[in-house]
């Protein structure tokens, strides 16, 4: 079934049966048992929704299926996250949610600046050999050992390491909040308080952690605390090198803005 | 932004293969540009290449594009009105070493080091100082950062 423009704008009646359920899934208990059934009930409800925000990004390059199943997470994170205070709209919170969710996806996955083909296949095979290198290395290699692995002139990894910049260029809408970390908070606030005594804005600082979501809160505290590399810190949280700069690059610079903001 | 080529060409005289550093050639290079934050990126990606060239590991590239990002971020919130950012970045196969200076209007304590940004800058980078500059007669204060990345500083786990 594909809604139409309107469901997803201010009409949207047929989703008029899920607005009792989506007060209701907000009331009970994290534990309560009645929550999983309740919360199937709105995703299978409201996936539609996810669907047409989905197919409004197709055509760009990645496929359909992905980009609707990127679409249901960030859904279910507006489910989860939504509270249905008096006179607020769920749509109103979901939508942007949503896109953010396909957004972020094709920052991650597509490529915000046009680069040439050749360019974005050398960025790919530059890619490929990192995780492998790295392993066995024990820190993150050299261009000229990338090279090597690949038979290619330094010259040309350089330049793809420099595509791969476009690549994963970031945008100041970038949605921090919704950290999928799996790390939890209590292993290592402990740790921070520490180091954080040292440090004059403090008082700032320790409040705006708190505001990061948790995966973004360990690569803060992994780099600049405990002083692992992005290599290190991409090993212990499961994601790539590449996808450690790119949080912690946007991470401070939020918490830069934040700051500044705050003072 | 002008560019001031420093000792670049001399390095040519060996034609450095493939755009990159020959061992033992150290090379100096310094941007110079209006104290704006429009300039930084241009200036990250300049230290950034410039790692890579010099055949750093990823981490430390990235490290020291970071620290760049911040330093420059750092000295253009504090700089006189028309103040000039200076940029000077030496680099030799085990070291890049990135001095940065501008104008100010107060030259004591325009920059707290108990920050933050700071640290931050002290984890990115291997060695990290502020000084200030007098100025010369008819010449304003400078404050300067300097930070030095080493290749190859990444721990061993």
């Amino acid at each position: 079934m594909t809604p139409s423009v309107s469901s997803v704008g201010t009409e949207h009646n047929e989703y008029a049966h899920l607005v009792p359920l989506q007060r209701r899934y907000a009331e009970l208990a994290e534990n309560d048992p009645e929550r999983q059934a309740l919360r199937e009930q709105l995703i299978s409800g409201y996936l539609p929704v996810a669907e047409h925000i989905a197919r409004r990004f197709a055509g760009r390059g990645e496929p359909i299926e992905d980009l609707v199943q990127v679409a249901t997470v960030g859904l279910i994170n507006a489910i989860d996250r939504f509270e249905p205070i008096r006179g607020s709209d769920f749509f109103s919170f979901a939508v942007p949610t949503i896109t953010g969710e396909v957004r972020r996806y094709f920052r991650d996955h597509g490529w915000s600046t046009r680069v040439p083909r050749r360019l974005k296949d050398l960025h790919i095979a530059i890619r490929g050999t990192l995780a492998e290198l790295s392993q066995q290395l024990g820190r993150a290699p050299r261009p000229s050992e990338i090279a090597d692995r690949l038979g290619l002139p330094i010259s040309e990894v350089i330049e793809g390491l420099q595509a791969g910049e476009a690549y994963r260029s970031s945008s100041l809408d970038e949605m921090l909040g919704s950290g999928d970390g799996k790390a939890t908070l209590g292993e290592f606030i402990g740790g921070l308080d520490n180091e954080l005594a040292l440090i004059d804005d403090r008082a700032t600082l320790r409040p705006l952690l708190a505001e990061l979501a948790p995966r973004e809160q360990k690569i803060i505290e992994l780099r600049f605390f405990r002083q692992l590399t992005q290599t290190q810190i991409a090993e212990q949280v499961g994601i790539s090198q590449m996808h450690v700069s790119r949080v912690l690059r946007q991470t401070l610079a939020v918490l830069q803005e934040r700051m500044a903001g705050r003072d | 932004m002008t560019y001031v080529d420093k000792d670049y060409s001399s390095s040519n005289g060996g034609a450095p293969p493939q755009g990159t550093f020959h061992a033992g050639v150290a090379l100096s290079l310094e941007l110079r540009a209006a104290a704006s934050t429009v300039v930084i990126p241009t200036i990250r990606t300049v230290a950034a290449d410039l790692a890579a060239r010099a055949d750093f590991d990823l981490d430390s590239i990235d490290d020291l594009r970071m620290a760049v990002d911040d330093l420059c971020a750092m000295l253009v919130r504090i700089a006189a009105a028309g103040a000039t950012l200076r940029c000077r970045f030496t680099v030799s196969p085990e070291r890049i070493e990135v001095a940065a200076d501008i104008e100010v209007e107060d030259p004591t304590e325009p920059l707290s080091t108990r920050t933050f940004g700071w640290r931050v800058l002290e984890c990115l980078a291997d060695d990290v100082r502020a000084m200030s500059l007098p100025g010369a007669v008819g010449e304003r204060d400078r404050f300067c950062i300097t930070v030095a990345k080493d290749a190859a500083t990444a721990p061993q786990l």
